[in-house]
């Protein structure tokens, strides 16, 4: 048999995506101011910080080139080495925000009586302001405030929560684990949802005890919530403290409440050093950058689970 | 290896009953298995049996130890799922080996277990795979193995194979009743499909509204079924019930052709209406009296065929099974009917003997 060949011009190779050039022009038109936002708000602002960390200007626009003498200024600088040492202790609290909100949705979950009552009130502080919550812990925590009250119709002496050096910082955690842990305890019951209750019958079957199948079956199986959660919440207080430390200790007494983020708006807003503001906030940025960059690796790394 | 009972086992969800009475003995090492339509309470059932849910009244016995208020643990029962429901984050031999964790057994002991199980199952090279890497086939086989390393004295499926894909549906039903066939336990079995069932039961228990319509051995049911409901959900295609009157104690008329049911040993009520029941197969080829059907519908299997159509004057639907012809929609056929295999049901789908 003999096979005849023709010439035919060789198939169009198409272009990525799908649908007509057409159609592709308008998908790019389509999606040409989401750009220009992240370009205006996101990128534009990153690379005027990053020139502006390397200058010393004030406000009003006057300042010379210094290169990187604003970052070398930050590693001396006791104030930015005392945030950052207040940001290893509020990171170290991280498994508490992490495993609370988690008790709580797979108490919820279990049919504890009122649970879905539970949850509205677990929630609610997260849509108040920050402003707010530090205006009623303002007033719950100060010396004469109400939980000092409290404390003393029990015979428990006065605690000075937010004016002592050692205290501040840890009242200041517990209030924003207050007004956020009722977004965790939701993300953990959409994901005990995601738990097949095949699985934990079979879990029963095989002989395992509550405890067991709580922590043999359901939080392993859980562990990506665990992680994801642990990720949004270790940003979340780096970069939305600054209300509450504004409004409930301006970052004292001394430095115990200052955070990279609060001493950003001190050194740019009060001390008219922009420049130096800048450096502080591009190091802030790369260690934001790191974390999401160890976000990324552990989802991928859950893909198949 | 065990006997199974249960007593009078009622369940109700509120105020649905949802099993109401069901009284039955298993044989050990018989492979039993619940059919019925969806809804008819046999997976609610296989849950009471494995202790998932819970019985609101009656007893359920193994080895003639009451077992109705026990952990599903403690009864000693192992049970594979639909949805295989293998722990995502362990390995394939983790999975297995979860049971003999619990126990205390040591690692290279359940390692061997697990090893032995696998051989039997054709999965030692998935054995350290997580179940998202695995096709469906390969998690029931791992779901099957987790059950066996237990050494349950009853295995519990619960429609295994209805996830998987026609050709592997077929496979799994061989290598199950083989599995049956080696290890000799007491297996329970659930499913809506009626050749799962038939192909692969010792005993059929077959269920309807939360009652056992009828137990009994797979051939038992299709040739002497107790109802027309029985009759009408085992076999298929499904028995054809024709609509007839009694014109003499074992004699009825069919379009207006006279049929003796010798066989009969009760008198029918004269002038009253029956149901014959005939199987396709019995429609053809038979030496009984005939009648002419116009052919509707073909469905050739190459070996046999089934022929759906309009019988007599009176156009009562029919499947006929047809072997090594080749009908054709429109034609017109003469039927015959093998009266010594028909069963004949009265006005309350009871079987008329």
């Amino acid at each position: 048999m003999t096979v005849k060949t023709h010439k035919t011009k060789p198939p169009r190779k198409r272009r990525g995506g799908f649908g007509s050039k057409q159609e592709q022009r308008f998908a790019y038109l389509m999606l040409l101011p989401a750009l220009a936002l992240v370009l205006i708000f996101r990128v534009i602002p990153l690379i005027w910080g990053f020139f502006l960390s390397l200058t010393n200007v004030d406000t009003l626009g006057n300042g010379d080139w210094v290169g990187f003498a604003n970052y070398a200024r930050a590693a001396n600088d006791p104030t930015f080495q005392d945030s950052l040492i207040n940001t290893v202790i509020l990171l170290a609290t991280l498994p508490i925000w992490v495993m609370l909100p988690m008790l709580l949705a797979i108490l919820i979950h279990q049919g504890v009586p009122g649970g879905k009552f539970y949850r509205a009130v677990y929630f609610f502080p997260a849509v108040l302001s920050s402003v707010i919550i530090g205006a009623i812990f303002s007033v719950v925590l100060r010396y004469d405030g109400s939980l000092n009250n409290m404390l003393g119709a029990v015979g428990i002496d006065a605690i000075d929560w937010l004016g002592s050096s050692s205290n501040a910082l840890g009242s200041l955690i517990a209030v924003q684990l207050w007004s956020t842990f009722g977004m965790g305890v939701l993300i953990f019951m959409s994901g005990l949802a995601t738990v097949p209750d095949d699985i934990i019958e079979a879990a029963r079957i095989d002989g395992a005890g509550f405890w067991q199948r709580l922590f043999l079956v359901i939080v392993p199986s859980l562990r990506p919530i665990i992680e994801f959660v642990a990720v949004v919440t270790t940003i979340g207080v780096l970069t939305s403290m600054f209300g509450l430390i504004y409004v409930l200790t301006g970052g004292g007494p001394g430095t115990s409440t200052t955070l990279p983020e609060f001493l950003i708006w001190l050194e740019q807003g009060k001390l008219n050093r922009p420049g130096y503001a800048a450096a502080i906030s591009m190091i802030l940025f790369v260690m934001m950058g790191g974390i999401a960059w160890m976000q990324v690796r552990i989802m991928s790394r859950n893909t198949n689970l | 290896m065990a006997e199974l009972a249960l007593q009078d086992v009622r369940k109700s969800f509120g105020a649905v009953d949802v099993i109401k009475g069901v009284d039955l003995e298993i044989k050990d090492g018989e492979f039993t298995v619940f059919v019925g339509p969806s809804g008819c309470g046999k997976s609610t059932l296989l849950r009471m049996i494995a202790g998932l849910e819970e019985v609101t009244s009656g007893d359920i016995m193994i080895d003639a130890e009451v077992v109705t208020d026990e952990e599903p643990f403690d009864r000693e029962i192992a049970m594979v799922f639909q949805s295989y429901a293998l722990y995502p984050h362990m390995t394939v031999a983790e999975n297995m080996a979860f049971a003999l964790r619990l126990q205390g057994m040591s690692k290279p002991e359940r390692r061997k277990v697990v090893e032995q199980a696998a051989e039997v199952l054709k999965i030692t090279p998935l054995l350290d795979r997580r179940p998202a890497q695995l096709s469906g086939g390969q998690r029931q086989r791992v779901a099957i193995g987790r059950a066996i390393v237990r050494e349950p004295k009853v295995f519990l499926f619960d429609e295994p194979l209805s996830n998987l894909d026609a050709e592997l549906r077929v496979q799994m039903r061989i290598e199950i009743a083989r599995l049956h066939g080696e290890l000799k336990s007491t297996m329970i079995y659930v499913t809506h499909d009626q050749t799962e069932a038939m192909t692969m039961a010792d005993r059929i228990v077959v269920l309807r509204d939360g009652l056992v319509e009828q137990v009994g051995a797979p051939t038992d049911l299709y040739d002497d079924p107790d109802n027309m409901f029985v009759a009408g959900f085992i076999g298929s295609p499904k028995m054809n019930f024709l609509s007839v009157a009694a014109t003499g104690p074992r004699q009825v008329s069919l379009g207006g052709l006279s049929l003796d049911l010798p066989q009969l040993k009760n008198d029918l009520n004269v002038g009253t209406e029956y149901a014959l029941g005939v199987r396709p197969e019995h429609l053809f080829g038979g030496e009984g009296p005939g009648l002419t059907m116009q052919i509707e519908v073909v469905e050739q299997l190459g070996q046999t065929a089934y022929v759906h159509g309009r019988l007599g004057a009176e156009a009562q639907p029919v499947v006929v099974e047809l072997r090594d012809q080749r009908p054709k929609t429109g034609q017109t056929i003469e039927i015959t009917f093998d009266l010594s295999r028909a069963t004949l049901f009265d006005a309350q789908e009871q079987r008329v003997r």
